[in-house]
């Protein structure tokens, strides 16, 4: 076993602070959309939701200097490498036990599946939701200084919507698979106090 | 060897990112600081001092007069008026050219427009068909019978009923005084217009207290602050020429075209003092919450503000139906009321409904009407709508305002196609229908009367009105809730052309969305169960 540290300080508040803010927004916007019995209340929803927005932004501004600054973009960069074993895992070899097909390494923390799909989520489904909810917020204005069509405030809104369902979609799949790691509880773990202790057999050790 | 996965990079800048963390929390917490505050009690405080000051600060006391002692003769308003102008010696040329003077509009495009000439609406229909003498009492002047009244002539002007404060003047017939009104004293204490003076018509409307507009009664003189927070001496106690300013007897008011907030301009040079839109007191943002302020880009104060008509103890009327009038119990005409003390059926009017506390109707509206005269084909639609209103999302002027929506019955004319104007004011045996109780000779007098064709043949046609809603504004407290809206089966339900976040929520898109989650939880749930009966992971 060796414990290695998997998630920064910045990194986790990074995590919890942007858990905490879609889940704080996906219980305003479903309120907002009628979806959800009144929690909030329909006044309070909508300013949450948009003081929410503001600040999920802010920590997007954040995120992405620190994964620019620190390089540690690059764990995000889609691979081939491994992405058939992941896939064969998560379908058979998970069920009989099988070793996990990537070893983890400090700068190498994600598996090629994972690396998929944060990335559709950081260049996908977050800016198409920023981008769709900043134009419904400015509608009224757009629409003034355009002459936009009232129809394209209804394209705005279904896009925004059906991306919300996604993220619900997405997190049920997301917490799901937090489940797969050596014990069930690992992953979380990890993203709570930062570090991993993991067989040496699971590790890629660069000195081998 | 390296990782297989890793793609090396130097981390720094570490220090800077705990700094910028820092500062996110801090943003964070304020944003969430921003509570809105509890709402204050009383507005902008009270007009009540204001009028008493402008009442002090008078440089002429009108008993000291000697013209104004009189005595006049009863019921001669106009020796009271030439009194008047021999100190106001334009006054009465500045009151002859307005609305309340002319019942028209002189304006191009705007012909036929006012009670004077060929308007017709669906409470009382129309003045011109005989009934120029009844309606007169609400004339501003003296002798108006018929449409022989000489409209230059300056001792026809009536001063009094504007400026009269002891409430003991009160007009007949054509307008004159009633010979009991002690003119001299009534004189002798003229001042400026307050809430009775406008009401004694206004809130008089289709001919009884409360009945037309819907948001004007004079429940308004005792009202307490929740039924017009700026009427009610509770709350700013204001009177009607605060707002509709009258820089030389030129009253602000509508005049047929009512100007939606965004329109509101001076008409002409002198009328920047007006007060007739919510914003020239209260400014185009008068919220804390920035998305209050931006629903003024679509939506008129009072849609929100005025979250019913009528408001007061009095109904407004709703439905008038005149083909049910002139039912007689015993050759005699009869009235009968309701439990709530309405009256749903009076040998005059036909049957009719009214309303308390009553939603109005919403709908896009630029401040443009096009109303319905005596000489206009009627459309083929049915009911036919009076005036239709101008406006749609798209129009930058448009905005959804309230309105007070009126349904009739009236004759009207199958062979023109014309609404119809009849003789209705007038004692048994003129042929007055409320005389005689006889269509036929009501119609063709009345018609004859006003000087239009009529084939002979009447019937009943059912027709509609909107009436904005502007007056009874509520405290802020009880302004419409966001859910008033933006909620299924709101309030805007049926106002067209625009998404709505609340109302228009697609079952498809929400199927779609819900099928998607659904489908997830079930993938990794099967996932999941056959990881467990493995018994791994």
């Amino acid at each position: 076993m060796r414990r290695i540290v998997l998630y920064e300080k910045f990194e986790r508040f990074w995590h919890w602070a942007q858990a905490l803010i879609i889940l704080t927004m996906m219980l305003t916007g479903f309120e907002i959309r009628g979806l959800l019995p009144h929690i909030f209340g329909f006044q309070r929803a909508v300013t949450v939701h948009n003081i929410l927005a503001v600040s999920l932004v802010t920590l997007i501004v954040f995120a992405i200097f620190w994964h620019v600054t620190t390089g540690e973009w690059r764990q995000y960069i889609p691979t081939r490498k491994f992405l058939g074993e992941m896939v064969g895992f998560y379908l058979t070899g998970i069920f009989k036990g099988a070793p996990h097909p990537v070893k983890k390494h400090r700068m190498a923390k994600l598996n090629p599946l994972q690396r998929l799909a944060y990335l559709g989520f950081k260049v996908m489904i977050i800016p198409v939701q920023v981008t769709t909810g900043a134009l419904f917020y400015y509608y009224p204005n757009l629409q003034h200084a355009f002459g936009w069509s009232p129809s394209v405030l209804w394209v705005i809104a279904v896009v925004h919507v059906l991306g919300a369902f996604g993220l619900v979609a997405f997190l049920f799949g997301h917490v799901y698979l937090t489940t797969t790691g050596h014990t069930p509880t690992t992953n979380i773990k990890a993203m709570l106090v930062g570090w991993e202790d993991i067989p040496d057999d699971e590790y890629f050790d660069e000195a081998e | 060897m390296p990782h297989p996965l890793r793609i090396p990079s130097p981390p720094w800048m570490r220090r800077t990112l705990q700094t910028l963390v820092g500062l996110l929390a801090l943003s964070l917490t304020s944003a969430f600081a921003q509570q809105p505050t509890a709402p204050a009690l009383s507005g902008h405080g009270s007009y009540l001092g204001v009028h008493a000051k402008q009442a002090s600060q008078q440089t002429a006391d009108h008993s000291k007069f000697k013209i104004l002692q009189g005595p006049f003769k009863d019921g001669d308003g106009s020796a009271v008026t030439r009194a008047c102008l021999t100190c106001h010696t334009r006054a009465a040329e500045q009151v002859m050219a307005t609305q309340h003077w002319l019942w028209r509009i002189p304006e191009k495009g705007l012909e036929g427009y006012g009670k004077s000439t060929n308007l017709v609406n669906n409470f009382c229909i129309s003045t011109i068909g005989g009934n120029t003498a009844s309606c007169a009492r609400c004339h501003a002047g003296y002798g108006y019978k018929d449409k022989t009244f000489d409209f230059t002539r300056a001792e026809n002007v009536d001063c009094l009923v504007c400026h009269d404060t002891t409430g003991d003047y009160e007009k007949e017939n054509e307008g004159l005084p009633n010979p009991a009104v002690p003119l001299a004293d009534v004189a002798q204490k003229v001042g400026r217009p307050s809430l009775r003076n406008c009401g004694v018509c206004h809130f008089f409307g289709g001919g009884a207290d409360a009945t037309k507009h819907g948001d004007l009664d004079d429940t308004i003189l005792t009202a307490p602050r929740t039924e017009d927070v700026h009427m009610s001496k509770q709350g700013a106690g204001m009177y009607c020429v605060d707002c509709h300013v009258a820089p030389s007897h030129q009253v602000g008011g509508p005049d047929y075209v009512i100007p939606a907030d965004r329109r509101e301009q001076p008409k002409y040079a002198g009328e920047e003092t007006s007060r007739m839109s919510c914003t020239a007191c209260h400014s185009s943002m008068p919220h804390d919450s920035y998305i209050l302020n931006r629903h003024y880009q679509k939506v008129a104060c009072q849609t929100c503000h005025i979250p019913a008509f009528a408001r007061g103890k009095l109904g407004s009327n709703l439905w008038w139906d005149w083909s049910t009038s002139g039912r007689l119990k015993d050759g005699k005409p009869y009235k009968e009321e309701d439990a709530n003390g309405f009256e749903i059926y009076n040998s005059m009017h036909g049957e009719m409904t009214w309303g308390r506390n009553v939603t109005p109707t919403y709908v896009w509206y630029n401040g443009n009407m096009k109303f319905t005269r005596l000489t206009d084909t009627l459309p083929a639609t049915r009911p036919v709508v009076l005036n239709p209103t101008e406006g749609s999302y798209g129009d930058p002027n448009a905005k959804i305002w309230p309105f007070k929506f009126h349904e009739g019955n009236q004759p009207y004319d199958p062979v023109l196609n014309h609404l119809i104007a009849p003789y209705t004011a007038g004692p048994a045996g003129s042929g007055a229908y409320w005389g005689d109780w006889k269509w036929e000779p009501a119609i063709k007098m009345g018609m004859a009367t006003a000087g239009l064709p009529y084939s002979g043949k009447y019937d009943f046609v059912r027709t509609t009105m909107l009436w904005p809603i502007t007056h009874m504004v509520a405290p802020k407290e009880d302004a419409l809730k966001c859910t008033e809206c933006h909620a299924k089966k709101g309030r805007l339900e049926a106002v067209p052309g625009f998404y709505l976040i609340g109302r228009d929520r697609g079952t498809g898109v929400d199927f779609i969305g819900i099928a998607v989650i659904i489908l997830t939880i079930l993938g990794v749930g099967i996932h999941g169960v056959i990881r467990y009966l493995h018994g791994r992971h």
